[in-house]
């Protein structure tokens, strides 16, 4: 039987190859919807530009492989488009670690080629900004974390950081590491020219953790609970991502009603971190009313989540090979109650954001980031969805049960911070919508499949649609018990970039409202003021 | 024998102490009073007194390039200003402690050097945050002060007195609220803007400059700068109350005007987001001009 | 462009009771899921230790008295637990559950977060031994300097 969706990413992929035909040194398709294709150095600006030339796809991500039996380090890039997932792969000698930059056609990859370079000591030439963006100033250099030769538990000198750039004239307004407007530390620097922003920078990093090198060292179970714990918000999602690639790697696959369980329990997580948004988005702006009755609605849904899975956050819902407890009757009625509730609510907030003259003033026409900007920024989520870019991974690549309980796509089309308000409250409306169908037809089964403790070798691509984007999991085995490589890049790292370049020009004021309209998560992103004497 | 009087009432009643008591008491209705319309519990009785001693027991660190004597005399003028103000001003159901014609005048200016000594307070530091915070206050002093003492002129200009007592007498006989609607409103508006309530507190907007002007005050100045609010909360209360509800002879009458007075300020408080600074400024084009048709009509119809 | 829309949720607010939960003097009953403690059975424990494997924070470790006759201790570090049960849904024997009553962990000291569950004689003598153990190097220690 055919099916309809290998079909597409079939033909797209074939687009693809014969595209950059001239330059592949070999090609290989890993699982259906990938191709892989091996490429030289010098070949890949110009391969890059092609596909984007010929609007193919986006860049999702680069991750790094340390290949220490060949002595080589090796880039992929990954480029996505709907279901399936171009991959250009570079290797560089350890004698030689150099790479051409590919800022030149995308610039949102300077945060993608910074993280590289600092992890695994590869130079990347003419890249615009070689600051580090994860490690911090007093790391040494040539110590490369995510290379197999760095030992995790030696401890790493520490060495006296080189004195940062010359930033005489400017007038630089920091926000954070430490700050009201931040949940979690990041440093953004803003110059003001009076309350006018002339320019921005990002450094990020501060809660880094080394959760990529450190799932390198426990079983695949082990890992599932580092990962989940990524993140307090999308706590869910990373855990999916993860047990749906090993899942791919061990060939089996979950049980239906485990995977409904799953999509049941994202929704109910999508409806808890929009609300989480919805209250510091709107405390960010000063309306602090709705900031204090969103939280309060948001308690119903954590209270559905603790009947549910045990715990208000981190549910530790997922196994590998399916899920850990069932939906009886009981909870079944409460969630739809609790679901009609916030329903209610959520129109409630919905006509709030779209018609209160105060908030609008804030968020109408504020932070403008036209189709074309999405595109070349490479946002992902809602925040994409807002400037009529419709990506959204539940749709273009169904994945678990959402083959079965479809989610509609929600687009805005202004750009604005209104259209981003107005995206994220309709998604919970779709959310509530969904699950209410969802949970009419559990369908039966099993709750969990049996899944070996070592997992086969192969490298395996898993995407996922966080509340805030597009979450990608890049999972290689080596056939052992413990995982290879594990490479997680997050949707707010897609979106750093849009705030850094729709700020210019903007009121100070607005500032923590823009890094609000991203829905920032550092602790996902990330595994100082000093007043300078003149 | 007066002189002793005379002490006592700026010291204890109704000036001085039972003014600071006043002040926290009122900070508290405010705070109890957005809490509940927000579905919360909010603070107990005695938390802005907590406050403010918590604040006075805590080391003051005065930071690096701010001019040491500018920074610790700024709180205290702070408090003076509308601890002086309170004088002219009839608290408590009793008639004011002193007058003079033109005290209307004095006692707006008072009012204002609290909110002035702020904005100093924040330019007299390098950090980035204070010195954006008072450049936002002081710009939101010129946007509300004009329109304040154009509303509060009304009242002034239909007893034909600049004295707060003849005022306030006068306006016993008829409530100026329903003679001069837009004066009122533009008065009530523009004490929000003085007291920086939300959503006027784009200087000391919490999410984006820290704290404004004040945001590297600690310890006694800012617990200083703080019961200066209280103080100033009340003395405004009083002052709007008193010319456009009517009067405030007795202190069941005081009690009820300014405390209904509270509830229509936090409503607003609860129901708008805050305004960023160049909204403010336009927004106070139109209470300016709606200020001075409000004399206008009242010119033209007597 | 409305003014105010939550106007009608502001003034509904000041007549009805605040939804703030006066924990603790008023405290819910927990759902019958909550993952608190962890509780062992010792009566059907095989000691196969796949619950101490799995775990991702080496909370458990299954101290074996005399693995014949099922003579097992569990030792449970209360404060490395992530509470996440993993360890309930690896047992094939189902010994281990989560508390819903035993949620509020908080402790003065880190002793009290390391437990010992099993037969009450067992963990008796286990511990003494290991004081006898303790006392024994100290000594020794001295005796060396």
């Amino acid at each position: 039987m055919t099916n309809p969706e290998l079909i597409s990413f079939d033909s797209l992929l074939e687009n693809g190859r014969s595209l950059l035909e001239s330059q592949i040194i070999e090609a290989q398709t890993p699982e259906p919807g990938r191709l892989d294709l091996v490429i030289g150095p010098s070949d890949l600006p110009q391969a890059v530009q092609t596909l984007v030339d010929n609007h193919w796809g986006y860049l999702a991500a680069i991750t790094g492989l340390d290949r220490p039996e060949s002595s080589e380090v090796e880039a992929l890039y990954h480029f996505c488009s709907g279901p399936a997932v171009l991959t250009l792969r570079v290797r560089v000698p350890y004698a030689e670690p150099a790479l051409p930059t590919i800022c030149g056609v995308i610039p949102s990859a300077t945060l993608y080629e910074r993280e590289f370079m600092e992890m695994f000591g590869v130079q990347v030439t003419g890249t615009p900004d070689p600051q580090r963006l994860f490690l911090p100033d007093d790391w040494p250099e040539g110590v490369y974390p995510l290379r197999k030769s760095f030992n995790p538990q030696e401890k790493v000198p520490q060495v006296k950081p080189k004195a940062n750039g010359d930033n005489a004239g400017r007038y630089i307004v920091p926000i954070g590491p430490q700050h009201p407007a931040l949940k979690e530390p990041g440093h953004f620097e803003f110059t003001v020219n009076g309350e006018i922003v002339t320019g921005a920078s990002v450094r990020l990093g501060y809660v880094h953790r080394g959760i990529e090198k450190a799932c390198e060292e426990r079983t695949w179970t082990q890992a599932m609970y580092l990962l989940e714990r990524v993140c307090g918000i999308c706590s869910n999602s990373h855990a999916y991502a993860y047990v749906l690639g090993v899942e791919k790697l061990a060939q089996v696959e979950a049980p239906e009603r485990a995977q409904a369980i799953r999509e049941l329990v994202a929704g109910l997580e999508r409806i808890h971190s929009h609300l989480l948004w919805l209250g510091v988005a709107a405390h960010e702006a000063g309306f602090d009313t709705l900031f204090m009755y969103s939280w309060r609605d948001r308690e119903t849904v954590m209270d559905l989540l603790e009947r549910l899975t045990g715990n208000r956050v981190n549910y530790s819902a997922n196994l590998i090979g399916g899920v850990k407890f069932d939906v009886d009757d009981e909870q079944r009625r409460t969630i739809l109650a609790g679901l009609d509730y916030l329903e209610e609510r959520c129109r409630h907030y919905l006509d709030v954001v779209s018609t209160d003259a105060a908030f609008l003033q804030r968020t109408r026409g504020v932070g403008t980031m036209t189709r074309e900007q999405a595109e070349l920024l490479g946002v992902v989520g809602p925040t994409a969805r807002a400037s009529g870019v419709d990506r959204d991974i539940r749709v273009e690549a169904p994945y678990g049960s959402y083959r079965r309980f479809p989610v509609s796509i929600v687009i805005e089309h202004a750009g604005d911070l209104e259209a981003k308000f107005v995206v994220r409250v309709k998604e919970m409306l779709v959310s509530i919508s969904t699950l209410r169908a969802l949970l009419d037809n559990l369908p039966p089964g099993e709750l969990v499949a049996r899944v070996p403790r070592r997992i086969p070798a192969g490298e395996t691509i898993s995407r996922v649609e966080a509340p805030r984007g597009e979450l990608f999991y890049f999972i290689k085995s080596s056939g052992g018990d413990k995982p290879e490589r594990v490479k997680v890049r997050t949707p707010s790292i897609c979106n750093f970039g849009s705030v850094i370049h729709t700020a210019v020009g903007h009121q100070f004021a607005d500032m923590p409202m823009l890094l609000a309209g991203i829905d920032p998560c550092f602790s996902c992103n990330d595994r100082m003021i000093v007043v300078r004497k003149k | 024998m007066n002189a002793f009087l005379s002490a006592a009432a700026l010291l204890f009643f109704p000036g001085g102490l039972s003014l600071l008591v006043s002040g926290l008491a009122y900070e508290w209705a405010d705070r109890k009073l957005l809490a509940r319309m927000q579905n919360r519990l909010g603070p107990r009785w005695f938390q802005p007194l907590a406050d403010v001693v918590k604040l006075l027991s805590k080391e003051e660190i005065v930071p690096y390039g701010a001019n040491r004597l500018i920074f610790n005399l700024l709180p205290v003028a702070a408090l003076a200003g509308p601890l002086t103000a309170a004088l002219y001003v009839p608290l408590f159901g009793l008639p004011p402690m002193y007058s003079f014609q033109g005290d209307l005048i004095v006692v707006i200016y008072l009012l204002s050097l609290l909110t002035i000594c702020t904005g100093l307070a924040g330019a007299n530091m390098a950090s980035r945050f204070s010195v954006l915070g008072a450049t936002r206050t002081l710009t939101q002093v010129f946007a509300y002060e004009a329109p304040f003492l154009l509303a509060l002129l009304g009242p002034a200009i239909a007893a034909g007195s600049w004295e707060i007592r003849s005022i306030q007498a006068f306006a016993e006989t008829r409530w100026l609220l329903l003679t001069q609607p837009l004066g009122f409103l533009v008065a009530l508006i523009g004490l929000m803007g003085k007291l920086e309530l939300p959503p006027f507190d784009a200087p000391e907007a919490e999410t984006e400059i820290v704290a404004g002007a004040l945001t590297e005050y600690s310890g006694r100045g800012l617990a200083l700068f703080r019961l200066g609010k209280g103080v100033e909360m009340v003395v405004g209360l009083t002052l709007i109350a008193a010319f456009f509800l009517g009067g405030v002879g007795n202190l069941p009458g005081f009690l009820l005007k300014t405390l209904v007075l509270l509830l229509v300020l936090v409503t607003l408080q609860a129901v708008l987001t805050r305004f960023r600074i160049d909204q403010v400024v336009r927004g106070w084009r139109w209470g300016a001009l709606l200020a001075l048709l409000q004399i206008l009509v009242m010119i033209i119809w007597g | 462009m409305k003014i105010g829309t939550m106007l009608g949720d502001v003034t509904t607010s000041l007549f009805r009771r605040p939804v703030t939960r006066r924990y603790p003097f008023e405290r819910r009953p927990a759902p019958a899921r909550l993952r608190g403690r962890l509780i062992w059975n010792p009566e059907k424990c095989t000691g196969c230790q796949l619950c101490c494997r799995d775990c991702p924070s080496n909370a458990i470790e299954l101290i074996i008295i005399d693995r014949a006759s099922k003579q097992f201790l569990m030792h449970y570090h209360i404060d490395r637990c992530t509470f996440c049960a993993q360890c309930v849904h690896s047992c094939r024997f189902n010994c281990l559950g989560m508390s819903n009553e035993d949620w509020e962990l908080a402790a003065l000291s880190r002793d009290d977060f390391s437990v010992f569950y099993g037969n009450e004689s067992l963990r008796q003598q286990y511990l003494d031994g290991l004081s006898r153990e303790g006392s024994a190097a100290a000594e020794a220690e001295r005796a060396a300097d």
